[in-house]
C-alpha cells in the first residue's frame, strides 16, 4: 500500500520537445485513480516514471515521503499490468501465479496460500489447472492482473490500457471485477487510458493530462461539472459542454440577449479579460416554453432524440446551443423556447483557462 | 427517393440472408436506418441495393423505375463501409474526384474541382486535399469516404456502420454531419447499423431487421415509443428495453415478491413479459414514491458511465436489470438502490410469441 507523488516532474527523450513538464501529483494511499488524456498527452510517460521504467529528467517520484526516484521498476513493487496479456504460456495458471512467489524463495505452503487467495478474487480457481495458452483474451488479462498482485509486498497496481483486447461483451465483467478487486484489496491503483467512459467508471479521482501537462485532478462529479479547460467540458459527456462566447457587462456576463447576473465584485474581475467563454452543460440549461426570469429567447432549429432525452438544437443570438430535454416535451424545429443558464450551473474561462467565481 | 423492395428473397449456399423481405420508403424520406444484429441480413440488402448482389426471388424499384436485374455500374449508387476505404496512392482531391473522373459523360474539370471543394469543405476536409489518406487519422479518412460517395449526385447512399470504428466524440460529430447531408441532398440515404443510437439521433424513418425480414418499420420515434413485439423493444434502445416475466391477475401486476401495482386496462390474467426502458427506472430519488409508483430494493453489480449518463446494472430477485441515471458520480458495488416503476411506463408483450399487448401511455399517445 503506498502513497505516490510525483514532484516537479518533467521528461524529455533524448533532445526532443518536453514529453511531460513540470507534473506535480498525488495518489493517496488505497485510492482508485485515472490517468485520462488524448495520445501524445504525455501519461504513458508518466506512469513508465511511476514504475521506474523511465527515470525523469527533472523532478521526484515518492512512495510514502520516500524518496525512490533512483531504484528501478524491480525495486519499487509496483506492479504493472499492460494491453496485452503478460505471461508464460506454457505454464498453468497456477505455475503463472507462483511463479513472482517461488523467484522470492517464498515456502511453497504459503505460495500454494496465496495463488488460491488470490485466484479466488479474481474468480480463476477453476482455471488454477488450465495452460495459460488455452484461455481467452479476458481470462488471460485476469491471469496478468492476478500475477500483478498475487506479491505480498506490491505497493500499487498500474493499469496501461487494460481492455484494450477484451471484446465489448466482456469488458463489463473484467472492468467489475477491477472495481470489487479494489473494494475488497484497498490497493492503490492508476487506471491510463484515453477513454473518458473507463476513467470515470473505474476511478474515484481522474487526472486528466493534455499536451504534456496535467490540467486537473478531480473527482467524476468534479469534472463533469468543473471542467478546468473547455477542452475537458467538451470530450466528457455527451453532447459535450456548451461553450459560447460572452461578454462581462455591469450587470453580469452575457452571451447575446442572455444575461447571467453577478455581483460587481466579479464583473469587476472580468472586464478586461480576454476571449471570455461561458461553458454549460446541456443538461443544465434550462428551457421552457413560458418566459423565464433572467432568460431569453432562442430558436429551435433542430431536434433529436436519444430515445431517453431530446436534444434540441437552438440558436441564442449568434451561438449554437444545445440543451437536453425530457423525451416528453414538446418541441420542434422553429419554435421559440426561453432559455436561462442556473448561475451555479456557469463555468467561465478566459482564453481557456477557467476562472474560479463564486456563484 | 422513393424505394420499394418487395418479397426479396436471398440465399447463399448454407444460409437464407434474406427471407420475404418487403421495404417500402417513401418519397419525403431523407434517411431510413437499418437496425439490426451482425448476421441479420444489413450488408446483404445494402449489397442487393447497390447492385452489388442479385435477388433470387423479389423485385426492386427506385424512384417508380424496376431496377431488379440492373448491374451496379448502372445504377446510380453510392456506398460507404466501416473500414475507411480509400485509394492509399491518390492524394485526397483525386480519391474524392474518382466517381467524376468514371461518370458518363464526364464533367469538364474545373466543374470537378469546384464539386470536390464544395463537399470537401463541407465535411470540413479541404484542407487535407493535397494530403495522402494514410496522413489522416481515422475520422478525417471515413469523411473522405464520405465526401467520395456524396461528390455525385446519385438516388441512393448506402452507409454499412460507417461509424463503427470511431470513437464516440467523432461519431458525435459525423452524426450531425451526416443528418444535416441527408436534408439537403435529394438522395435517399440508407444507414445500416447495430446501434439504436446512430438511428434514433439521424434517421427519421427506421426498419428494424430479423432473420432476413423487417420486423417493424415506421417513424423512428413511433418504432421507440410502440414496439411491435419484445425484440424490437431490445434492439431499438440503448442501453437495451428491460424484460421481465410477471404475472396479471385482476388487474394487478407482479414481479416478484415486491414489485406490485395495479395497471390501467390490464389484459386478462395471465403470464406476460414486462418490457420497462432504462430511463424509467428511477434509481435513487429522495423521499416516498411518487403516488401510483411502485418501489423495490435492488442490489448494485456495477454502474459504467457513458456520456453524460451512468448505466446502472441491477439484481431484484432473479431478475437483471438496467436502469439510466444521469448523476454522474462514484458508486459502491453491491449497494442497495431503491427503484421506482411508474405503471404509466410499462409495456406488457405476450409471453409465449413476445407480440406488444399493452402499450405506455406514452406510446398509445404517440400511436393516436
Amino acid at each position: 500500500m503506498a502513497r505516490i507523488e510525483l514532484s516537479g516532474v518533467s521528461h524529455r527523450y533524448g533532445n526532443d520537445e518536453w514529453a511531460v513538464r513540470n507534473v506535480n501529483v498525488i495518489w493517496e494511499d488505497g485510492v482508485a485513480s485515472a490517468l485520462l488524456g488524448p495520445s501524445g498527452s504525455g501519461k504513458t510517460t508518466v506512469l513508465d516514471i511511476i514504475s521506474g521504467l523511465l527515470r525523469p529528467t527533472e523532478g521526484r517520484v515518492l512512495v510514502d515521503g520516500r524518496d525512490v526516484t533512483g531504484m528501478n521498476a524491480r525495486e519499487r513493487n509496483v506492479a504493472q499490468v499492460f494491453q496485452f496479456p503478460v505471461m508464460y504460456e506454457t505454464l498453468n495458471v497456477f505455475d503463472n501465479l507462483a511463479f513472482p512467489l517461488r523467484n522470492q524463495k517464498m515456502p511453497e505452503a504459503e505460495v500454494r496460500q496465496r495463488v488460491e487467495a488470490t485466484a479466488e478474487m479474481m474468480g480463476l480457481t477453476g482455471l488454477l489447472r488450465q495452460n495459460a495458452h488455452k484461455l481467452g483474451a479476458a481470462e488471460q488479462q485476469r491471469v496478468s492482473l492476478a500475477r500483478g498482485i498475487v506479491r505480498k509486498d506490491i505497493s500499487a497496481v498500474l493499469l496501461d490500457e487494460p481492455l484494450t483486447v477484451i471484446d465489448p461483451q466482456a469488458k463489463w465483467h473484467l472492468r467489475r471485477q477491477l472495481k470489487a478487486l479494489h473494494e475488497r484489496t484497498g490497493i492503490t491503483m492508476i487506471y491510463v487510458t484515453h477513454d473518458q467512459h473507463e476513467a470515470l467508471t473505474f476511478a474515484d479521482r481522474v487526472t486528466v493530462m493534455n499536451l504534456g501537462s496535467v490540467v486537473q485532478t478531480g473527482t467524476p462529479t468534479e469534472l463533469h461539472d468543473r471542467p478546468h479547460r473547455p477542452f475537458i467540458g467538451y470530450f466528457i459527456g455527451t453532447p459535450g459542454m456548451n461553450l459560447l462566447d460572452a461578454q462581462a457587462g455591469e450587470s453580469g456576463v452575457s452571451v447575446g440577449p442572455l444575461t447571467v447576473p453577478y455581483g460587481a465584485d466579479v464583473t469587476k474581475r472580468l472586464t478586461g479579460r480576454d476571449a471570455l467563454q461561458l461553458g454549460i452543460r446541456p443538461e443544465y440549461v434550462e428551457a421552457s416554453p413560458q418566459p423565464l426570469d433572467s432568460g431569453a429567447e432562442a430558436s429551435v432549429e433542430d431536434v433529436d432524440t436519444t430515445g431517453h432525452s431530446l436534444i434540441v438544437h437552438a440558436r441564442l443570438g449568434e451561438e449554437a446551443l444545445k440543451v437536453t430535454m425530457d423525451e416528453a416535451a414538446s418541441v420542434v424545429r422553429g419554435d421559440t423556447l426561453w432559455i436561462r443558464f442556473p448561475v451555479e450551473h456557469v463555468n467561465l474561462y478566459s482564453e481557456g483557462e477557467r476562472i474560479e467565481v463564486d456563484a | 427517393m422513393k424505394l420499394e423492395l418487395r418479397d426479396a428473397v436471398k440465399r447463399f449456399r448454407t444460409a437464407t440472408a434474406l427471407d420475404g423481405l418487403t421495404l417500402e420508403v417513401d418519397d419525403d424520406v431523407d434517411m431510413v436506418a437499418i437496425v439490426a444484429p451482425t448476421g441479420a441480413g444489413k450488408t446483404t440488402l445494402l449489397r442487393v441495393l447497390a447492385g452489388l448482389d442479385r435477388l433470387d426471388s423479389g423485385s426492386l424499384k427506385v424512384r417508380g423505375d424496376d431496377v431488379t436485374g440492373i448491374h451496379v455500374q448502372k445504377r446510380n449508387v453510392s456506398m460507404v463501409y466501416q473500414k475507411f476505404v480509400n485509394y492509399p496512392s491518390l492524394r485526397v482531391f483525386d480519391n474524392i474526384a474518382s466517381p467524376l473522373q468514371v461518370s458518363r459523360p464526364r464533367p469538364s474539370k474545373t466543374e470537378i474541382e469546384r464539386r470536390v471543394h464544395v463537399i470537401a469543405e463541407k465535411l470540413g476536409i479541404e484542407m487535407y486535399l493535397r494530403r495522402y489518406p494514410q496522413e489522416l487519422s481515422g475520422g478525417q479518412r471515413q469523411r473522405v469516404a464520405l465526401a467520395r460517395a456524396l461528390v455525385k449526385e446519385v438516388d441512393l447512399v448506402l452507409l454499412d456502420e460507417p461509424l463503427g470504428n470511431l470513437d464516440y466524440k467523432l461519431r458525435e460529430a459525423l452524426r450531425s454531419d451526416l443528418k444535416q447531408l441527408s436534408r439537403e441532398r435529394d438522395a435517399l440515404f440508407v444507414y445500416a447499423t447495430p446501434e439504436p443510437i446512430d438511428a434514433l439521433m439521424m434517421a427519421s424513418h427506421v426498419a428494424v431487421l430479423s432473420e432476413g425480414r423487417v420486423v417493424q418499420y415506421g417513424p423512428t420515434r413511433e418504432v421507440h415509443a410502440v414496439p411491435r413485439n419484445a425484440e424490437v423493444g431490445r434492439r431499438f434502445s440503448e442501453p437495451p428495453m428491460n424484460l421481465l416475466a410477471c404475472h396479471v391477475e385482476d388487474g394487478v401486476l407482479t414481479v416478484g415478491p415486491a414489485l406490485r401495482f395495479p395497471l390501467d386496462d390490464a389484459p386478462s390474467d395471465g403470464a406476460y413479459l414486462l418490457g420497462i426502458y432504462p430511463h424509467h427506472l428511477h434509481v435513487f430519488e429522495n423521499g416516498p414514491p411518487e403516488p401510483g409508483s411502485a418501489r423495490i430494493e435492488a442490489r448494485l453489480e456495477f454502474a459504467e458511465v457513458v456520456g453524460s449518463d451512468v448505466t446502472l446494472r441491477l439484481t431484484y430477485e432473479d431478475h437483471t436489470m438496467l436502469a439510466l441515471s444521469d448523476k454522474i458520480r462514484s458508486y459502491h458495488l453491491d449497494e442497495t438502490v431503491t427503484v421506482d416503476v411508474d405503471p404509466t411506463d410499462v409495456y406488457l408483450f405476450d409471453a409465449s410469441n413476445g407480440d406488444l399487448v399493452r402499450a405506455s401511455d406514452r406510446g398509445r399517445r404517440a400511436r393516436g
